[in-house]
């Protein structure tokens, strides 16, 4: 009841000592500020954007100048002008000329061209009205010609489309370890070098204080992931409602014990994670000066060992087990591939194991690592007091 | 060693030893209930690594620690019963003090209310109450100290360490903590009070445990070290020219002789030394011009039994 209770205490002391609503708000106001600016800005420069001017021989096609005259301001210029333009384009590099050839179409400019893009897309739709009239065919049965063929998917297990809903918490979890990640460092570090420890460790065992931290700090990291998660979930309904398209889709997707599965898996992993980094930043005296400060990279392991993830594959089927990688990769398997309920609660309790072997590492480092002042532990002598204590 | 009922804490025979050093050896002492208990000794002789023992922060590779806090036989008291005031010592400097000085009390398992009631309290007492609010690190180092002092105390404990109180203190602080520490003292608490003032702690302590190189060299009543070692003459000499070192060293009881500068010299006499005919001998010096006799304080008798207890 006593642990409990210190544990409780220790853990909304570091809550409400990292998290601030009101650098939180702060922050998500500047983002949507920001969004808005670059959002808005770019739809004005769209908007605003003045036609290209494009160079044709008077040997072009017509049906060619017409078309392209919709996008392009065109310039029609003659056969024997054609050397001195390009020469104009080396000497002002600017301008584009298109020449039409039998196979195709020959483009030269000084650079890639931005309108790039929009020429090559007016060209296509030039080209396929010509196949068009040359065939005697209509544009609707060139239309079906080029259409794929319509396969009625029907699925006896439709758990795959639910796979959003593991980028969404792997997305989450990603966030939670690496905003935390900061504040773990800061807490722990930097009352070892406020010397605030001393007085800690006499009023409270080790372990309490350390899963008071690891509870508080999990929690300052989903706060901020869970704010931004809710902001940009209504910016997307918002976006949605104005892009008419229906957020009925996303409804249909959110099954609740996939949900409960995830969130397991994420909490967990998230735990393990931060009880990993507080074993490191338990070694770490001065984290400015320190070699062992390299380690705050490993996530970063984590992180791309997620990505790759393969559930098909034998290796996905290891990073499924292995505890690092296993919070976002079984779910992951889980969705797109069968995997018995066994293997899911396998791997769930290795990852629950292995977050109970961290946190009692991590309070056995602190415990010996605070005892040995003026100079940093190395990593035998702390192995070597661990053992020990 | 008798354990009586009134025995708040003893220790017997405990030694740890650090890889190829023996930070303590078979030392062995006892506090009774309402004792302030001076845990004396220089840097380096085993003080802090004991007072980690004591609290369990490390482990005694032999030895025995008991204590009776409250009539309770028991292993290690809980942390409501302790409080330590470490050397090495800090809060969080960017946070209020009365936030700080309640979450210490609360995770040594006093109420979050009585805990602000009586950090208010202590603040009120020690100048600060209308500071409460402000970060720790707008204050005074003198200041901080007595936040830090606070924190150590405020959840009212049967047993205290203080650990180096006064370093770092001017001297109006330090009569200051003087009070504070007889204050809580007088509340019933029990402090082991290591310190390197040896004047302060004379007025404070009524026993002593002196250590050296993680030995016990003595431990009993602070009047007791006085009977052993106290009696012996201690002269303070002025010279109008440079100390006569040679002439010195051959006066008949001369013990030991420590040069304050070059006209100024301590000599401490050997026990039971005859202090006239020193002085008739010293009258032979034309060049002195002030003498003063006194008997040894603790900070005499502690540099010369550790200087005794050198290998």
């Amino acid at each position: 009841m006593k642990y409990l209770k210190q544990v409780f205490t220790v853990t909304v002391w570091e809550y409400r000592r990292f998290y601030k609503p009101k650098n939180e708000l702060v922050g998500i106001v500047i983002m949507l500020i920001l969004f808005s600016f670059f959002y808005l800005g770019s739809k004005y420069v769209m908007s605003d954007t003045e036609k290209n001017t494009l160079t044709l021989l008077e040997n072009t096609a017509p049906g060619l100048v017409d078309t392209l005259a919709k996008e392009f301001d065109v310039e029609v210029i003659s056969l024997t002008a054609k050397d001195q333009f390009l020469k104009e384009i080396i000497d002002e590099k600017e301008g584009l000329l298109l020449l039409e050839k039998d196979t195709g179409y020959v483009l030269h400019s000084w650079k890639k061209p931005a309108a790039l893009k929009l020429l090559q897309k007016k060209l296509n739709s030039y080209t396929q009205t010509k196949v068009v009239e040359e065939l005697g065919i209509t544009t609707k049965q060139l239309d079906k010609i080029l259409s794929p063929a319509i396969v009625e998917q029907l699925y006896f297990d439709d758990s795959g489309a639910r796979s959003v809903l593991v980028y969404f918490f792997a997305g989450l979890m990603i966030m939670a370890v690496l905003v935390s990640f900061a504040y773990q460092f800061t807490a722990i570090t930097g009352e070892k070098q406020l010397k605030i420890t001393e007085q800690i460790v006499s009023a409270i065992k080790p372990q309490a204080w350390m899963d008071g931290k690891i509870l508080g700090i999990t929690l300052t990291g989903l706060s901020s992931v869970v704010a931004y998660s809710i902001i940009s979930s209504l910016g997307g309904m918002l976006y949605f409602q104005f892009t008419d398209r229906p957020v009925s889709n996303i409804i249909e997707i959110l099954h609740l014990p996939s949900i409960l599965i995830f969130l397991a898996f994420t909490m967990v992993g998230i735990m393990m994670w931060n009880a990993m980094m507080a074993a490191i930043a338990s070694v770490i005296t001065d984290p400015n000066n320190s070699g062992k400060s390299s380690l705050m990279l490993v996530p970063l392991i984590f992180v791309v060992a997620s990505l790759l993830v393969s559930p098909d594959h034998r290796a996905g089927v290891f990073l499924s087990w292995f505890p690092l990688t296993s919070a976002t990769a079984m779910p992951m398997r889980w969705v797109v591939s069968v995997v018995d309920w066994w293997e899911l609660a396998g791997s769930f309790a290795v990852l629950v194991i292995t977050f109970y072997l961290f946190r009692k590492l991590a309070a056995k480092i602190f415990h010996v690592s605070i005892l040995i002042s003026g100079k940093e532990p190395t990593w035998k002598e702390v192995w070597k007091l661990a053992r020990e204590g | 060693m008798n354990r009586n009922s009134n025995k708040l804490l003893w220790v017997e025979q405990l030694s740890k030893c650090y890889q190829n050093r023996q930070a303590v050896k078979d030392i062995s002492f006892s506090l009774d209930e309402g004792d302030i208990f001076a845990f004396l000794g220089p840097n380096g002789a085993g003080k802090t690594t004991t007072l980690r023992l004591l609290l369990d922060i490390i482990k005694a590779d032999s030895g025995i620690i008991s204590w009776n806090i409250n009539g309770k036989n028991t292993r290690l008291p809980s942390s409501q019963e302790i409080g330590y005031l470490p050397e090495e010592r800090g809060l969080y400097p960017e946070l209020p003090i009365i936030r700080t000085l309640v979450y210490i009390a609360t995770i040594r398992g006093m109420d979050a209310d009585a805990a602000r009631k009586a950090a208010m309290e202590w603040l009120e007492k020690v100048g600060l109450a209308d500071r409460a609010g402000e970060k720790l690190q707008a204050l005074s180092k003198g200041n901080q100290q007595k936040i830090q002092f606070i924190a150590s105390i405020l959840h009212k404990p049967a047993f205290v360490i203080l650990d180096e109180p006064f370093s770092g203190l001017d001297p109006i602080n330090q009569e200051q903590f003087i009070e504070y520490i007889k204050e809580i003292n007088r509340q019933g608490t029990t402090i082991l009070l290591s310190a390197h003032q040896m004047p302060l702690v004379e007025r404070l302590a009524k026993k002593v445990f002196l250590m050296n190189r993680g030995e016990q060299i003595f431990h009993g009543e602070l009047a007791e070290i006085f009977k052993t070692y106290g009696h012996q003459h201690i002269l303070n000499i002025s010279f109008s020219t440079e100390v006569p070192e040679e002439k010195l060293r051959i006066l008949t009881d001369m013990q030991s002789l420590v040069f304050e500068n070059s006209y100024e010299t301590k000599i401490t006499l050997k026990p039971g030394a005859n202090l006239g005919q020193t002085l008739s001998e010293l009258g032979k010096f034309e060049n002195i011009t002030n003498i003063k006799s006194h008997q040894p304080g603790l900070h005499d008798i502690f540099l010369q039994l550790v200087k005794e207890h050198q290998p």
